[in-house]
């Protein structure tokens, strides 16, 4: 009796570390759903760093009352440091988004991403986004 | 434009008389440290120093060899056309808050540096900054000029402004057409407004009224060293009114706008001149918590009326808003 408790207990322990590691960041259900970051009067992307898989998108809102953008262009950025795109993958930029507007990227190469708010930049708005390769 | 100054002059100056001329040298430049000024009220001694700082402010004789200049010179090149609007989104409303000091602008207490003028709009005195292992670390009192800031909703800005005057003089081509507003949670709304500017400075150079393309503040004795040193594109000083809801609550007030470089910091914290981003924007407004002392060329303390209760229930007594959602043209006229 005790044998099978043992089974059943790391058999669900099993379950629970392959759902979280096959979807990481805010999904429990597979890597289709879409990762939500929000952007703040705080000049913060919350979360400011989530990880997701290759396919995944990401729904940044702005919950503030700034306009702010999501900005990964390394050629829009005023510092290097804040800004990474993986090799092959194409810059993006929402463009100012008003108070509750949103924003999606669909993220197909996987790697580190940098990005940042171009008004607040300076002020420290920077995120990021590691993308997994697909299982 | 002596006559913006003039009719200040006429109506703050004469009818309180020497209770301003005695405010002005005892107090500082907004409520804060209710204790230290009380001490500076007892203190005959610190109402001298203060009295002497005024009158050694760096560009005072700058500015008295152009105030009476009739016909200016023109900006080299001709007149430049600047228009800066926020059209969507918040600004950021500084609070009171203690200005961390900046070594390279104000020095250390052996060799103090920005410590004339009047405390606030051109200087800082010694005795006003708080002292650590031997190096300045922060202002004694609170000013507009810090870390703190709450983001209030609907900002809109619209400057047009032509810097054609060169220099200070007594009268001035420079024009102004500015207002901006923003509201708080309750859904009041502030705005400033100004369309007179100041031909001359008293402490310091206003170049007409309005500057273009010139390095402001910091180490540059153009105004508050307690903002860091900052490339500008457009300035202006003028005088006009503060409202609340459409009415006037105060008036006329100083108005000084600026289009800089970035400096805030980590957090929205007011950067030291090393902190600077060069390719980034913002627009600052300054109400400064002061009005014109013609009669000495200086200023004296008085909160403006903004109308907007401070979490301790204290009136705030300055605005210092930033804009940071900007379009901006700019041609030669
Ligand atoms: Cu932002």
């Amino acid at each position: 009796m005790k044998k099978i408790a043992l089974f059943v207990l790391s058999a669900l322990m099993l379950w629970v570390a392959v759902v979280a590691f096959a979807a990481p960041g805010k999904s429990k259900t597979g890597h289709s759903k879409v990762v939500h970051i929000t952007m703040t009067n705080t000049l913060k992307f919350n979360p400011a760093s989530d990880t997701i898989r290759v396919g995944q998108t990401v729904e940044w809102r702005n919950t503030s009352l700034l306009v702010h953008t999501v900005t990964c262009d390394p050629k829009k950025a005023a510092k290097p440091e804040h800004v990474a795109l993986p090799e092959g993958a194409e810059p993006f930029d929402s463009g100012n988004m008003d108070p509750d507007a949103t924003f999606r990227h669909t993220f197909t190469v996987p790697g580190v991403y940098k990005y940042f708010c171009i008004p607040h930049e300076a002020a420290g708005m920077v995120g990021e986004i590691v993308v997994l390769p697909a299982k | 434009m002596r006559s913006v100054y003039q009719k200040f002059h006429r109506r703050w100056q004469r009818p309180f008389g020497k209770l301003v001329l005695l405010a002005a040298a005892v107090g500082l430049f907004m409520a804060g440290t209710v204790r230290l000024q009380a001490q500076m009220k007892e203190n005959p001694k610190m109402m001298q120093m203060i009295k002497k700082m005024k009158q050694k402010a760096v560009a005072k004789d700058y500015v008295r060899a152009h105030m009476k200049v009739k016909n200016p010179k023109k900006l080299l090149g001709g007149p430049i056309e600047v228009t800066v609007t926020q059209n969507s989104g918040g600004v950021f409303v500084a609070l009171p808050d203690f200005r961390r000091l900046d070594p390279r602008i104000f020095g250390t207490p052996e060799m103090p540096r920005a410590f004339e003028g009047t405390p606030g709009i051109t200087g800082l005195p010694v005795f006003l900054r708080e002292v650590e292992n031997g190096q300045f670390t922060k202002m004694k009192k609170k000013s507009p000029f810090g870390d703190k800031y709450i983001v209030m909703a609907n900002g809109k800005l619209s400057l047009k402004a032509v810097d054609a005057t060169a220099t200070d003089a007594a009268t001035t081509e420079d024009q102004l057409q500015f207002r901006a507003s923003w509201q708080d949670k309750a859904g009041n709304t502030y705005e400033v407004r100004a369309n007179k500017v100041a031909a001359h400075g008293l402490e310091f150079p206003t170049f007409g009224g309005v500057a273009t393309n010139v390095i402001l503040h910091g180490f540059t004795g153009l105004g508050t060293p307690l903002m860091p040193s900052e490339f500008t594109y457009v300035a202006f000083w003028g005088m006009g009114q503060v409202l609340k809801n459409g009415k006037v609550v105060d008036g006329p007030r100083l108005v000084h706008g600026m289009l800089t470089e970035y400096v805030r910091t980590e957090g929205y914290k007011l950067g030291f001149d090393k902190d600077v981003t060069p390719t980034r924007l913002q627009f600052h407004l300054m109400v400064a918590p002061f009005k014109p002392d013609m009669e000495h060329m200086s200023y004296m303390p008085a909160p403006v009326k903004t109308g907007f209760k401070l979490p301790n229930g204290m009136e705030l007594p300055f605005w210092h808003v930033m804009f940071e959602n900007l379009q901006i043209s700019a041609n030669r006229k």
